[in-house]
């Protein structure tokens, strides 16, 4: 009889435990990069939603700088006091993917994962699991001066690359203005998009014919004027850009639509003279500027606290939410129902400038994603010696054949080429 | 017994701020260099690879850029102490308006380095100050890249940089110009002295340490430096302007790569305390 007595006290003390916790609230913090304070209400009204419509959950929204939030999020997951989600983009995704440092959310997405584009989804799968809950997605636009367009006698906006640096040199011929700035800093996504490949077969394959060719034309552009030279081999050319095209320096510009909103805002002369029309699309097919946000898990992060975040970011990413965020900031949602919104139809009819570029993204979507270099061992370094020859031979420094072989002749002792 | 007491009341209070060096100071170098022997990415424990890092840095072109630019920015030691000292002598005369001069000079110490390499920046780049001014002087044609051509960009941070030390420089040499008393400049000039003789046989000797100090001061912080190559060109163009520790900086910050950024920064500081033992060895007082 005493043991049954004690039997039914430990399963009581057991019960009474587990309801205890059960009833605790699940701390969730998450991390988002440089949104404050131009989306503190947002992100203030969302949270405040979701724990009245969620009790039990304890959130908590800690904005990072973009420019530390590797660090510190890299500190924190070594430390144990990783938050329980942190937006990221993909090439960061893929490397804490590969290292273990976050956690596969397959299981806890679930039937949701048909929410999302395909497009996003395949950006953050890593090694056959998806790694993270798609949030915005950018598509670049190009927008063009139609006064400097006019001037040089160019009635049409250019269709590729090379086309674009055509009109370059001859806008700079007829109105001494560069016609446009490519991300030559971020050269090696500048050739996967022109479907000039890195490696092929283990080896590197950047001085062939085709780079050679390709890097000539931009060097052909550069010595004529064609490029803005201020910052042009800089990791991010984008503030230089939009800097010269606001002050009317800038024939194109090929950037995310919300660029438009800082040309209306800082220079509404040559807004009013601005078009836009689809960014270029180079041979392999993929529009320009993808570059997803998305929430990733860190590693540790398990049971009921992993559940309600995943919960949580299913619902921050949901299409409501999303299509508001969008319309906030210019961005382009990843849920599908949220890209098929009237928003943006309605968009599509607008006359606005901005409207139409929004359009625009927005039409491209499918066909968006997220370009980099994954998988080669101590790419960093192997990047730097094939960026300061295309530095050299786009400048005239170097002969490009020559530039290329010896930096190709580095990246394949450094891997061990076969 | 009174010596072992007075000892341990020594110890004590030197406790606090030794504990404070021993944990921020030579622990983190410490374990910075065992870990430059080490493969190591934060998330992952340390695994010993020997020489593997300092190997890697002898592949990397880059770091010989690097290295041979800290050495050429070691040009601006000379050029920085002998205008300080002009500086200084000139700021130490009682003029009206005196004061003045010598706040002026020593503002771009006290000015962020944020906003001097933003400034310098803006006057630098293709429609900057300069490329106006000397554009409309009919001197130069086409803006120069004072930045952006791989030939003059280390001369043109150097440029900053030397702007900015003066004024520091100059304050500590005006403290020793005036720390010299004044009755042995009057006996020397009783007896006959000229200025230059007076400046070369008692300005100079009894401000000597002083040269010294600033002079492995300088060096030290043309070998190190970094802010205005972060700030103005991020090591470009064509790697010109990257320095022995920007390029450390480089590695381990941007690409994320601390074992090889810690045995470049090993590397520096054995370059800096070897040229400090030169220093030491050149200038230092000899006595009588």
């Amino acid at each position: 009889m005493r043991g049954c007595h004690a039997l039914f006290a430990g399963a009581l003390a057991l019960l009474l435990a587990a309801a205890a916790t059960a009833s605790e609230p699940v701390h969730i913090e998450f991390w988002t990069m440089s949104l404050k304070p131009k989306f503190t209400q947002y992100f203030e009204a969302l949270v405040q939603r979701y724990q009245a419509q969620t009790p039990g959950v304890e959130l908590e929204w800690v904005d990072v700088p973009w420019d530390v939030l590797q660090t510190k999020l890299t500190a924190a997951i070594a430390g144990g006091s990783a938050p329980a989600l942190a937006q990221m983009n993909v090439p960061w995704a893929y490397d804490y993917a590969r290292d273990g440092a976050i956690r596969p959310v397959d299981e806890l997405m679930g039937a949701a994962r048909s929410a999302y584009t395909e497009g996003a989804l395949q950006d953050v799968t890593f090694l056959g699991h998806v790694y993270g809950f798609p949030h915005y997605n950018s598509v670049n636009v190009l927008t063009y001066n139609r006064a400097l367009f006019a001037q040089a006698g160019i009635d049409h906006a250019p269709a590729t690359f090379l086309e674009q640096l055509a009109i370059a040199k001859r806008i700079k011929q007829r109105t001494g203005q560069a016609g446009f700035s490519p991300a030559l800093g971020k050269i090696a996504g500048v050739f996967l998009e022109e479907g000039l490949p890195l490696i092929e077969g283990g080896r590197a394959v950047f001085n062939s014919p085709r780079h050679v060719a390709f890097l000539s034309e931009l060097a052909d552009a550069y010595k004529a004027g064609g490029l803005l030279k201020d910052k042009l081999f800089s990791e991010d050319n984008f503030p230089a850009s939009i800097d010269a095209y606001k002050a009317g320096r800038l024939a194109m510009m090929v950037a995310p639509p919300a660029a438009l909103l800082r040309v209306r805002d800082d220079a509404p002369d040559v807004y009013a003279v601005s078009d836009v029309a689809p960014a270029p699309v180079g041979a392999a097919g993929v529009v320009a500027g993808g570059w997803l946000f998305h929430f990733a898990m860190p590693r540790g992060i398990q049971g009921r606290q992993a559940q309600e975040a995943a919960r949580f970011a299913l619902y921050l990413t949901n299409a409501e939410n999303q299509l508001a965020f969008s319309r906030l900031a210019g961005t382009f949602p990843t849920a599908k129902a949220a890209i098929e919104d009237p928003y943006f139809q309605n968009m599509r009819a607008g006359t606005d400038v901005f409207s139409k570029a929004v359009a625009t993204g927005a039409s491209r979507m499918a066909s968006v994603r997220t370009l980099y270099v994954a998988g080669i061992p101590g790419f960093e370094q192997l990047n730097k010696r094939l960026q300061d020859a295309v530095e050299g031979a786009v400048i005239g420094r170097r002969d490009t054949q020559e530039a290329l072989d010896a930096a190709a002749a580095y990246w394949n002792r450094r891997l061990g080429a076969p | 017994m009174g010596g072992a007491r007075s000892g341990l009341v020594a110890w004590c209070f030197l406790a606090p701020a030794l504990v404070l060096l021993v944990l921020f100071a030579f622990w983190p170098v410490l374990w910075g260099g065992y870990l430059a022997f080490t493969e190591y990415k934060i998330i992952t424990p340390p695994t010993w690879v020997g020489l593997r890092n300092f190997e890697d840095l002898l592949d990397d072109p880059v770091f010989f850029i690097s290295l041979r630019n800290s050495l050429v920015y070691l040009l601006i030691v000379p050029a920085i102490q002998l205008a300080a000292l002009a500086l200084a002598v000139l700021v130490n005369n009682r003029l009206p308006g005196i004061r003045l001069f010598r706040a002026v000079f020593y503002m771009p110490v006290v000015t962020s380095v944020s906003v001097v390499g933003i400034m310098w920046g803006w006057m630098y780049s293709d429609q900057g100050l300069i490329n106006a001014v000397l554009q409309w002087m009919r001197l130069i044609d086409e803006p120069i890249g004072w930045l952006s051509d791989d030939r003059i960009a280390l001369f043109a941070l150097m440029f900053v940089t030397f702007w900015r030390g003066l004024g520091w420089y100059m304050v500590m040499y005006l403290a020793a110009l005036q720390a010299i008393p004044g009755e042995i400049e009057e006996a020397a000039r009783l007896d006959g002295a000229g200025a230059w003789r007076r400046f070369w046989k008692i300005t100079m000797p009894m401000i000597l340490p002083t040269v010294l100090l600033c002079s492995v001061l300088s060096t030290l912080g043309a070998v190190k430096v970094l802010e205005e190559v972060l700030i103005m060109t991020k090591g470009g163009p064509i790697s010109s302007t990257y320095t022995g520790l920007y390029y450390a900086y480089d590695q381990g910050i941007r690409a994320f790569h601390f074992p090889r950024a810690l045995a470049a920064s090993l590397v520096v500081s054995a370059i800096c305390v070897l040229i400090a033992v030169l220093n030491f060895r050149l200038l230092r007082p000899r006595q009588p």
